[in-house]
């Protein structure tokens, strides 16, 4: 099957410096054939100035992701006749938020900072049957990793503790979450979706120590509450790490650490409390809960532009649904089993 | 003779309250069209995804209540909402994939007399729209086409993800919302950005950052030559018109973009007027639009 390619291509060191312009490639695509082995084609047969990275093939380097048709995509993953037959067309660029080098190769250094700032290791618990520094000689040898010399090395999780962070755990640091991030493309210190599902891998791993720390830390501005749910980097995630699942249990966690002050928290807190009150989201208390008092006040002025307009929600008459009692009997059960847990954990 | 289509009709919070024209509109195009509504008035609120953010047990446990009352009613559930279209559906996936979460669900639910069999859908009104009733058929029930009004289509994001839980569009190529403004015959305009955020989820943690991202959809779309927006979720909406003036003064430029809610714009095409469409309750004025292609005069 005959088809032209589109490549974006953007030479720094070239006359015209950095502008991206696409470049068409007429390829004969064979059936089974990947959009890397079609770089690979052009790059071998029609233009050896081509850049892009590349390693393993599998999907599990993480090295060759592309925007196709303006979605991130592992190349090497990617059927080309099949993307070709669904969208019409092949256009191959680098991925969105990140720096062009030349070509598909683009900056990873700002990936890689935010990825140290989460610490992505774990800092184990004294209290652990095999803390850090331990002397190893004087460990008995059930449970827990065993070093090839026989002695114990490290305290394992079970099966349970292992599936709470086990797809946060399977990220192969592509960026494709990254490039497809919503809150990313305008603010670029955002943590972004990569740091937060490794942010997750060690908060929940249950021999974490410093899961209050760094839950706080990632509390903070350009955190993980700027998260805007766009759902963007679950869908376009080539692994199934879902790092909009893994935001949400940090951000469980951090309210359930106590880790509340601040506006995400508190905005979380007022929906719980509305939803049980009357069942459904009170916008008023809502504003009011999240920014306090003061700030409330300075939504005053946008507030009677709604009021002109019909749109201010009415802050004090707010009908509750019919059979409240039911939901309120649905927080109770859900408190009731928390409760049970915890006892459980304290057995 | 065809049975007229039935659903658990679920407006959410938002469409009660700041966008009730959302609501009320719907209820309009809905009686011209011949599709019943009935109301939810026990369903509470699906959490917007906060819920998640706090107890995941619990926020199942809410929405499962909510599919529980649609199937005493024996119907699927209608929502103009995306954002509850998107909650619902992927608790609803989630229960129906995880037999663990089903029972342990039915357990707390036990507790208020209520049990889910599982047997509910949870659809969009624009799905309603391009599936259910049909193109064709909402083309003859056109009073008034819409030529010459140049159309954005805005989807936003919960219309369309997480493709594996909604299971209608695709997020990458979506034709349902064009398919409908076509119908209705008006103009698609092409943008970047049209399955993009809005921002409104941070509209109160991150204002500065929703507000320059509602600017951008905005003159995205308006760069293309876009002359109003349209978009199938209330959420989007407040930000698109009511956040517009705040995009404005941020990215300090003109962008005078009216933005219609859905069942506003079948509305328009059905023949009602500006007042049964409650276009007032905008903060950015629909009348010049409507005037310049002869819709409203």
């Amino acid at each position: 099957m005959k088809m032209k390619i589109k490549i974006s291509r953007c030479d720094p060191m070239g006359k015209g410096g950095c502008e991206p312009y696409l470049q068409g490639y007429d390829i004969e695509a064979k059936e089974g054939m990947t959009i890397l082995d079609a770089l690979h084609f052009i790059k071998d047969e029609q233009d050896g100035t081509l850049s892009f990275r590349r390693s393993c093939r599998s999907a599990i380097c993480g090295s060759c992701a592309v925007n196709l048709n303006g979605f991130p995509k592992l190349a090497c993953k990617t059927q080309l006749i099949s993307e070709y037959k669904k969208k019409g067309a092949i256009v191959i660029e680098p991925l969105s938020n990140y720096q062009v080098i030349k070509d598909m190769v683009v900056d990873f250094n700002p990936f890689w900072d935010k990825i140290n700032k989460v610490e992505p290791w774990l800092n184990q618990k004294d209290n652990l049957p095999v803390p850090l520094g331990t002397d190893l000689k004087s460990v008995p040898k059930k449970g827990g990793a065993v070093g090839l010399s026989g002695e114990k090395k490290w305290q394992t999780l079970d099966k349970k503790a292992v599936l709470k962070i086990n797809n946060s755990s399977k990220c192969i640091m592509c960026g494709c979450c990254n490039a497809a991030c919503n809150t990313l493309e305008i603010d670029k210190h955002f943590i972004a979706p990569a740091a937060l599902a490794k942010a997750w891998r060690f908060v929940g791993d249950e021999r974490e120590s410093q899961s209050q720390k760094r839950l706080a830390k990632l509390s903070r501005e350009h955190g993980m509450w700027d998260c805007v749910r766009c759902i963007h980097c679950t869908e376009y995630c080539p692994k199934d790490v879902a790092p909009l699942q893994a935001i949400e249990r940090l951000r469980a966690e951090a309210i359930k650490e106590g880790v509340i002050d601040n506006d995400g928290a508190r905005h979380v807190e007022s929906m719980v409390d509305s939803v049980k009150r009357v069942g459904r989201l009170d916008e008023a208390a809502m504003t009011f809960k999240t920014l306090g008092f003061l700030r409330s006040l300075g939504m005053i002025p946008f507030g009677l532009k709604m009021e002109i307009h019909g749109k201010m929600p009415m802050p004090l008459i707010f009908p509750q649904i019919e059979k409240i009692e039911e939901v309120r009997k649905i927080y109770e059960e859900i408190e009731k089993k928390k409760r049970q847990v915890e006892v459980k954990v304290e057995e | 003779m065809n049975e007229p289509l039935k659903y658990a009709y679920y407006p959410g919070c938002a469409s009660q309250a700041i966008t009730k024209e959302a609501n009320s509109t719907t209820r309009k195009i809905a009686q011209v069209l011949g599709i019943e509504l009935y109301d939810m008035p026990k369903a509470n609120c699906c959490g917007a995804g906060l819920l998640t953010d706090y107890d995941y047990d619990l926020s199942i446990a809410l929405n499962a209540r909510i599919f529980a009352q649609a199937e005493e009613m024996g119907m699927d559930i209608m929502t103009i909402c995306s954002t509850c279209l998107m909650v619902m559906s992927t608790a609803n996936r989630d229960l129906k994939n995880n037999p663990h979460l089903f029972k342990k669900t039915n357990e707390i639910l036990t507790g208020a007399g209520i049990r889910y069999n599982g047997t509910v859908e949870i659809k969009q009104l624009l799905w309603v729209l391009a599936e259910d009733y049909g193109l064709d058929k909402l083309k003859n029930k056109v009073k008034k086409p819409l030529k010459n009004l140049r159309v954005a289509p805005f989807y936003g994001c919960h219309s369309l993800r997480p493709s594996d839980a909604l299971g209608f569009d695709d997020p990458e190529r979506p034709w349902s919302l064009e398919a409908v403004i076509e119908a209705l015959g008006a103009e698609v305009t092409e943008y970047n950005g049209k399955t993009k955020c809005c921002g409104f989820q941070v509209d109160l943690v991150a204002e500065g950052a929703a507000v320059e991202m509602t600017g951008k959809r905005l003159l995205d779309a308006k760069g293309e030559g876009g002359r109003c927006m349209v978009t199938p979720c209330p959420f989007c909406h407040i930000n698109l018109d009511n956040y517009q003036g705040m995009a404005e003064r941020k990215l300090s430029q003109k962008i005078d973009m009216p933005v219609f809610h859905l069942s506003q714009l079948v509305g328009l095409a059905l023949g009602m007027t500006a007042e049964e469409l409650e276009l007032s309750r905008h903060l950015v004025s629909t009348k010049h639009v409507l005037a310049e292609t002869k819709v409203i005069i």
